[in-house]
């Protein structure tokens, strides 16, 4: 080979690897293809939240709950939609609350809503309809109180399950406490009586004898100054219960809550 | 007039989605909420002040910004904008879980308001538990027949779910911690859900602007009075001598 020929591969190869290092070398930003680089700003964790939301919690037996209104006006009750009256519902208890009514069910009558609802009424387990016009908001209780006149005890369910349980006194042969379907209507607080004791729940039963007290004669769960009484058939009527477990059962007894006596 | 509102809701079962309203102004339960919405807009916040409580929304807490003491590490306004939440969560708990206890509504209406019912009330306690001591209780609610009717109940919900998303999003920026914004923020997406969930459901558009606006919350705070959903003047304890048989 010439030495002209060595030249001419030597300055082939130099120009190979002048083009070459540039392609190498070249930034990476200039190429289309090469991948592009974040130019992103250095952002900080930002702060937590202050509260979290808990799990969600479903229902349990929605349909169970015992549904109980306000009494929004004075109203006649009716034996049925449009029917036959069966008795005045005053707005006011005479506890001086506000009265209520535990609702059994509705219908629609002639385009208005009808309630059916159970009455603080002689004779006892008496029930009536009303409009929905006359009656508050709706309220909810999963609570249930059963009153047992055989075994003297009383015991209050909620959700389907005994969450409170003791003896009770209740009425005397004479004057005896009534049996049937209930709810509480109303408690009393802060009076100074220890014949009723620190706590008296309102019930919409009412005794069949003693018609003539005052106030109609209303049964009440109340507690008592003679403990060594209960359990016992020793009242006018009225559910008694020790000090202590009338406490304890106030902090469980929403009124409205459906009273069963049997 | 319940009964003239029972019976505009009876009729209301022939309604058609086309029929069904966009806002809570468009409910319009006893005839005066448009008014109502329009006088709010005029009026200022003192007079909104003063006239909110004729509705009873004073024992409810719908009026939060005053007598809001700030708890240690929140400030006044922030006590007082979650208030104003933690009231309007109770409203909606209340609404839903009236609605799924009564099972009057459509089946279809019924899970919805289910699984949302339990959100609401899972808003309402994470709400109440971060305020502590400066949470006020829930007040007393009467629906007015709403959730024993399904038109007029999912009428109710695309309103409340459609304003609640954008009364968050009028606040978020009023915090004055970011931390609540946060928190807040993990609340207006799932209102945002539950507001297209609901409007799927009664076949009205899901998403209908590209763009949401904020709802100022004294509108409405005017507009849950002018409802009268939230109601007060009752009770049933009272400080008395018994005079039951005994």
């Amino acid at each position: 080979m010439t030495r002209r020929g060595l030249l001419r591969i030597g300055l082939v190869v130099s120009l190979a690897t002048a083009v070459f290092v540039v392609l190498l070398l070249r930034p990476a930003a200039h190429n289309p293809r090469a991948p592009s680089e974040p130019n992103l700003p250095n952002l900080s964790a930002g702060p937590q939240p202050a509260f979290a939301v808990g799990r969600p919690q479903l229902l349990q037996r929605a349909t169970a709950a015992s549904r109980w209104a306000t009494v929004g006006r004075p109203v006649t009750a009716l034996r049925a939609p449009g029917g036959r009256p069966v008795t005045r519902l005053a707005a006011v208890t005479p506890e001086g609350t506000t009265n209520l009514v535990d609702v059994l069910g509705s219908v629609w009558h002639r385009g208005v809503e009808w309630v059916h609802v159970r009455l603080p009424l002689l004779p006892n387990n008496t029930t009536g309809w009303v409009p929905r016009s006359a009656l508050g908001g709706y309220h909810f209780v999963t609570t249930h109180l059963v009153v047992s006149l055989h075994r003297l005890r009383a015991t209050l369910w909620k959700d389907g399950r005994v969450v409170f349980s003791a003896p009770v006194g209740v009425g005397q042969p004479q004057s005896p406490t009534p049996r049937g379907e209930f709810y509480i209507r109303d408690e009393l607080t802060g009076y100074a009586s220890p014949f009723y004791g620190p706590v008296a729940f309102g019930t919409s039963a009412r005794s069949a004898v003693l018609t003539e007290w005052p106030d109609g004669g209303f049964v009440g769960i109340h507690g008592t100054d003679e403990p060594g009484w209960i359990p016992g058939r020793v009242s006018h009527g009225c559910i008694r219960l020790r000090n202590r477990d009338i406490l304890r059962l106030a902090r469980l007894l929403p009124v409205g809550t459906p009273l069963t006596i049997t | 007039m319940r009964d003239d509102q029972e019976a505009a809701t009876h009729r209301g079962d022939t309604t058609g989605p086309d029929d069904l309203v966009q806002t809570l102004a468009e409910i319009d339960v006893d005839g005066a909420l448009r008014e109502t919405a329009d006088a709010a807009v005029r009026a200022t916040r003192r007079d909104l002040l003063r006239a909110i409580p004729l509705a009873g929304a004073v024992s409810a807490g719908l009026l939060t910004a005053r007598g809001a003491q700030a708890a240690p590490g929140l400030t006044k306004n922030d006590v007082a904008i979650l208030r104003f939440d933690l009231a309007l969560e109770y409203l909606q708990a209340g609404l839903y879980t009236e609605a799924e206890r009564l099972g009057a509504v459509k089946p279809r209406t019924l899970a919805f308001s289910r699984v949302v019912g339990a959100h609401e009330r899972a808003h309402a306690r994470a709400i109440k538990g971060f305020l502590g001591s400066k949470a006020l209780p829930s007040p007393s609610f009467d629906y007015r027949g709403v959730t024993e009717n399904d038109t007029a109940f999912v009428k109710t919900a695309v309103a409340f779910e459609d304003l609640t998303a954008a009364l968050l999003k009028w606040q978020a920026p009023r915090l004055d911690s970011r931390s609540i914004v946060a928190a807040v923020l993990t609340l207006h997406s799932v209102e945002t859900r539950h507001a297209a969930w609901i409007r799927h459901i009664v076949g009205v558009l899901p998403a209908a602007t590209a763009f949401d606006q904020p709802a100022p919350q004294h509108e409405m705070a005017a507009l849950i009075a002018s409802t009268k959903f939230v109601v007060s003047g009752w009770t049933t304890i009272r400080r008395r001598k018994p005079r039951f048989t005994g």
